[in-house]
């Protein structure tokens, strides 16, 4: 009996080891130690056992039993911690559920950058309406009487407000610049903002030109300001869009409402200044005009020019968003493309 | 424009080794933008002069042609050439291994290699003008023509370059860049202002003086269009083509030399600035008359336009009608022909806008208009007169001028400024010395005379054309002498009064944020105007929207007032791509209304409001799941965006709208938008083909951001509550709207809310009528209710509504 007790053990043991599973390890327990089980077959044998070895068979028997059911709830608690709920070949690689996938246009999300750069520097945000009067788009922004840009090939005229005087004649805004005045008007200084929107001009498009495109105003009107408070302005700005201190030059420029006047050229990030095609080998890529407003423009306003002054600049959000993404066809954004627009997020 | 070096030191002493890239450079800071620097001869390298020693026919070709040419290594080469007009002793440009050349004058440009044509080995290849970018310079007469260049004496193997006197340096100039600058278009021009740039001799152009006593005469009518005329009659020319050297720089900065009466006016214009015209003296009728078209008046021009003139167009006219317009284009009638012996010259000025007007209004722009229409100085014709008939006399040494008359009516009145010194240091944030200012000025050409703290500037003729007027121009002029890098950044002070606020703003951005991030719809952005289709269909009439007066096509005239026309056509044109896709906008909208003068009172804008508006489209999705969706996107934003909450009304049934499917979308009292499914007669109107659309609209100005975040703290419920689902049949026509209030009203007792779960209509449920879940919440503030008191509370509930509405309790 002693021998087969040790058989049935080693054979439980071998059986629990091998156990890959639940199932397994129950189909052990009811072949050794169920009701119909190997050991408790043995157990009930016990009283035809010679008396002498019964109590040894017996705690042998139990010590058997013991040792079975011990073995079965470890590898049990065993196999629990090594399985899963479900098949091991479940695949991790395979992709996530997007959530909705939406997005705020690129044009925005650069604006809404350069806001939060902005607001940090104590601007604030102005917002103006898109239809506007000739003495606003041209008068007060010192363009002559007979400046080009006043002609419908440039400007888009209202129908029924395209002739009488200037302050008659209506049209959508071809620049921000008109309404920077009406802020000046309705303000007191020192002024300190931004104003980004849309402006329209009456073009042939392509790649580079669009009808509809978006501007970024700031500027700053104090008493003690010289031009030279501009660069710190730009390269504020610049070094948020970029993410890096970019370096810029300031040059000689000309635009009716400033004097005066500059372009802002920003060094290459393509090349970082050594010349490549982006920057037709020059190492710096034009960014936005700038100037002091003209003296014309802050009598426009209601201010003193002798006493006041100020910086400027007016950035092309567009440009921008096409450098930061390498876009190359500025109609992409009024293209309302899902295709496009999904690659901005 | 391009300029070309050696043509600049004609006029000033820039010394031969000058540093070009800090000459582009130094232009490009405080002048004009210098986009680009050419070396000319660089085009050329590895073409040289090779002399053709003899002329073998090809074994295998009969088109073909093998030379045996001298290109000056010391080795005569064989090169394959297609050729017509080969020759023996005939010199011509060869482009060895290594030079880059356009087969043909076409397509890309190939490099030079060494190869096989047709079994024979060629050493580079003979070529046409065109295939080494020569054509307009040495226009080639028929097909396959080789570039004939005998007349060089140079010996074989010389650089193309050097044998054409080619190497010269181009810079290429934004034209943007000098609009303002109407004294820098032209070679003298830029010439002046390098030498003040580096303070070098110029070398003037000196007026001349003719003295042709005779009765020919010039009459200006118009002396604000023309404030000064030039004719100069000349006897003894001929149409031949001018000197090598001149048709060669006219050739360099982009311009086809024709024949040397054209090309001395050509020359003269890109030499000054100030365009010049030549008439057949032959065909002028009486004397030259400058003066205002008559309406209607009819001008055959040069290039074979027919045009039928306004009274706004000043002509040049002789005694028989208008013969050029002018300062624009020369007229057919009087144009250069081979027969021409006798010419008028003009040397004009004329008033810029007139010009570019005229120009337009034509859609004639030329070289001559683009240069006038930047207010060119009269004074300038002395010089333009001066080169014109120094080249005259040269070119044409019998030449005799019998008739001359200068017009010079509206003097040129130089712009006189004064300064402030205190105000300029201020202005430039650096103490400058006076005597540095005064020779920073008048090396300009500007006039200075320094009282004390006043600067008395008289600005030259060339920059008195409105360039200079005030005395920030003035500023600007001494800083950009300076030089604006030797400025240094300043920081400015901040004074703080407060912090930033603007809650509308805020709100909008929040909106935008929650649409995109949390509703998952893409922002887009449409222009303005809208098309008639999509006009017509989503919005059926045009009642009180504005038009432009030139639209960008003519079916783009509307300006929107209301987002959905271009919302739709953004759905037609994704449709092609997706079939559920979701999609926002916010822009301004504008109507033919309310006008207001908000900050000027002569001033009166229409009415402009800020809306968004949302579409969310589906090829699989019904009304009734969409409507939902769209609905809890608005119920829930002013809980994301920290505005007033809405509610929602059916009141005025929104055009676009389907009969049923639609609601106004209200804040407090005030309708702020529409919300609906698009109907499908609009749908299919906008060519809409599978998607069920549904849209809101709001007006953005009309929503009320919160102050701050304003709603109180409840206390949590100290005893449990229940949630108990009813099921109810009602009438079909039941609304969500009247269950939930005849709940509301017993809000006293335990049943503190109502939800709606969901409704069914369908197979067990008997017809006319629809099932209604809804989820009430039970509990009390006393104690924890018995299950008696929880069924009692949902009993009354039921027969309130039974009572109320007719409804009847499901039986499963």
């Amino acid at each position: 009996m002693k021998d087969k007790i040790e058989s049935i053990l080693s054979e439980a043991k071998a059986r629990i080891a091998a156990a890959a599973d639940e199932n397994e390890l129950q189909k052990v327990r009811s072949e050794v130690i169920g009701k119909q089980g190997s050991l408790t077959l043995l157990l009930k044998e016990l009283p035809k056992v010679d008396a002498a070895e019964r109590p040894e068979m017996g705690k042998l028997l139990n010590l058997a039993k013991n040792e079975v059911t011990e073995l079965i709830d470890s590898t049990r608690t065993e196999l629990k911690l090594k399985a899963s709920e479900v098949s091991p070949d479940f695949d991790c690689s395979v992709p996530g559920v997007m959530p909705m996938n939406g997005g705020l246009h690129p044009i925005t999300q650069m604006c809404y950058d350069l806001n939060d750069a902005f607001r940090s520097m104590g601007f604030e945000v102005y917002q103006e309406d898109d239809i506007t009067s000739e003495m606003y788009a041209f008068d007060k922004l010192n363009f002559p009487q007979n400046h080009p840009a006043r002609e419908s090939m440039d400007t888009y005229w209202l129908a029924g407000h395209d002739s009488g005087s200037t302050n008659e004649k209506l049209c959508l805004r071809p620049h921000l610049t008109g309404g920077s005045v009406r802020y000046m008007q309705t303000h007191k200084p020192p002024y300190r903002f931004v104003y980004p929107g849309r402006v329209y001009r009456n073009e042939t498009t392509d790649a580079h030109h669009e009808r509809a495109f978006f501007q970024y105003e700031a500027l700053i009107v104090d008493k003690d300001i010289t031009f030279t408070s501009g660069k710190v302005l730009i390269k504020s700005i610049l070094s948020k869009v970029f993410g890096t201190d970019v370096p810029v030059r300031m040059r000689s420029g000309f635009f009716p409402f400033v004097e005066p006047g500059f372009e802002i050229d920003m060094q290459c990030q393509v090349c970082g200044g050594k010349g490549c095609s982006v920057c037709k080998h020059v190492g710096w890529i034009e960014v936005m005009p700038g100037g002091s407003p003209h003296p014309n423009v802050l009598r426009a306003a209601g201010l003193d020019p002798d006493e006041y002054t100020g910086f400027y600049v007016n950035i092309g959000l567009d440009r921008l968003v096409m450098m930061r993404y390498g876009v190359d066809d500025v109609r992409l954004f009024h293209s309302a493309d899902l295709r496009f627009l999904k690659q901005f997020r | 424009m391009k300029l070309s070096l050696s043509w600049i030191k004609d006029y000033v002493s820039l010394p031969d080794d000058a540093d070009l890239k800090k000459l582009a450079y130094d232009l490009t800071m405080d002048t004009v933008e210098v986009e680009d620097v050419e070396y000319l001869g660089k085009r050329f390298e590895k073409m040289v002069v090779g002399v053709i020693e003899a002329v073998n026919p090809h074994p295998n070709a009969d088109k073909l042609r093998v030379c045996t040419v001298d290109i000056g290594d010391g080795e005569s080469k064989e090169i394959v050439c297609g050729g017509i007009n080969l020759a023996a002793g005939m010199k011509v440009a060869v482009s060895v291994p290594g030079a880059i050349v356009r087969w043909h004058g076409e397509g890309e440009p190939v490099e030079i290699k060494k190869s096989k044509l047709r079994g024979v080995e060629s050493y580079g290849m003979i070529c046409a003008s065109e295939e080494i970018g020569l054509g307009d310079l040495f226009p080639s007469k028929q097909e396959a023509e080789i570039l004939d260049l005998s007349f060089l004496d140079v010996p074989a193997g010389t650089n193309i370059a050097d044998a054409l006197d080619l190497n010269d340096v181009l810079l290429e100039i934004d034209n943007k860049s000098m609009t303002n600058r109407p004294d820098l278009w032209g070679h003298y021009g830029i010439a002046r202002e390098i030498a003040a740039l580096y303070n070098l001799p110029m070398k003037k152009i000196e007026p001349v003086k003719i003295d042709a006593p005779s009765d020919f005469k010039v009459e200006i009518k118009d002396i604000d269009r023309c404030p000064r005329y030039i004719g100069v009659e000349m006897d003894g020319v001929s149409v031949k083509p001018s000197p090598f050297k001149m048709q060669s720089r006219i050739w360099r900065v982009g311009m086809r030399p024709i024949n040397a009466l054209v090309d001395i006016t050509n020359y003269v214009m890109l030499a000054t600035g100030n365009p010049t015209h030549a008439f057949d003296a032959d065909n002028i009728e009486d004397h030259i008359t400058v003066r205002r078209a008559e309406k209607a008046e009819k001008l055959l021009l040069l290039n074979g336009k027919e045009l039928e003139l306004c009274e706004d167009d000043l002509v040049i006219a002789d005694g028989e009608g208008a013969v050029a317009l002018a300062g624009v284009m020369g007229g057919a009638k009087d144009s250069i022909l081979p027969k021409t012996t006798r010419v008028i010259l003009e040397v004009a000025n004329f008033e810029s806008t007139g010009i570019r007007r005229t120009a337009l209004r034509y859609d004639n722009r030329t070289e001559a208009s683009s240069r006038y229409e930047k207010a060119v100085d009269p004074e300038r014709c002395d010089q333009a007169l001066a080169l014109s008939v120094e080249f005259f006399k040269e070119l044409y040494p019998e030449l005799k001028i019998t008739g001359y008359c200068d017009r010079y009516e509206k003097k040129l009145e130089r712009a006189e400024i004064d300064v402030s010194l205190t105000w300029l240091a201020k202005r430039l944030g650096k103490n400058l010395t006076n005597d540095v200012i005064q020779a920073k000025l008048e090396k300009l050409g500007f006039d200075v005379k320094i009282d004390g703290d006043n600067m008395h500037v008289t600005a030259p003729t060339w920059r008195s054309t409105g360039d200079i007027s005030i005395k920030d121009d003035v500023m600007e002029e001494v800083a950009r002498m300076y030089g604006y890098d030797n400025f240094e950044a300043t920081s400015f002070t901040t004074s703080f009064e407060g912090a930033i606020n603007q809650k509308e703003i805020s709100l909008v951005r929040n909106i935008k944020e929650y649409l995109a991030i949390r509703c998952g719809m893409q922002e887009i952005y449409t222009y303005p105007w809208m098309n008639d289709t999509f006009v017509n269909a989503v919005m059926q009439d045009t009642a009180g929207m504005l038009k432009l007066s030139t639209p960008p096509a003519p079916e783009l005239s509307y300006l929107r007032s209301s987002l959905l026309p271009n919302m739709c056509e953004a759905v037609v044109k994704n449709e092609r791509y997706f079939n559920e896709f979701s999609m926002f906008e916010e822009a301004q909208v504008f109507t033919d209304t309310d006008y207001t003068s908000p900050y000027d009172s002569t001033e009166s804008l229409p009415k402009q409001r800020r809306n968004i508006a949302a579409s969310v489209a589906s090829a699989t999705k019904d009304a009734n799941t969409l409507f939902r969706e769209v609905k809890g996107y608005l119920e829930y934003m002013p809980r994301y965006t920290h505005m007033e909450g809405f509610t929602f009304r059916k009141d005025v049934k929104p055009v676009w709208a389907d009969n049923v499917v639609w609601q106004n979308i209200y804040v407090g009292d005030v309708k702020v938008g529409d919300l609906g499914l698009v109907a499908k007669k609009v749908t299919m109107d906008c060519g809409i083909k599978n998607l069920t659309v549904m849209v809101f609209e709001m007006d953005t100005t009309l929503l009320k951001p919160l102050i701050s975040r304003t709603n109180r703290f409840t206390h949590l419920a100290e005893y449990p509550e229940t949630d108990y689902d009813i099921s109810m049949l009602f009438d079909s026509s039941a609304t969500w709207e009247e269950i939930n209030s005849i709940i509301a009203k017993k809000e006293a007792g335990p049943v503190k809310n109502a939800s709606f779960v969901d409704e069914y209509r369908g197979k067990q449920i008997p017809a006319g009528k629809k099932s209604v879940t809804i989820r009430l919440t039970i509990g009390s503030k006393e104690k924890t209710l018995t299950s008696d008191e929880i069924e009692n509370a949902a009993n009354s509930v039921m027969k309130q509504l039974s009572k109320r509405m007719g409804a009847e309790l499901r039986t499963q």
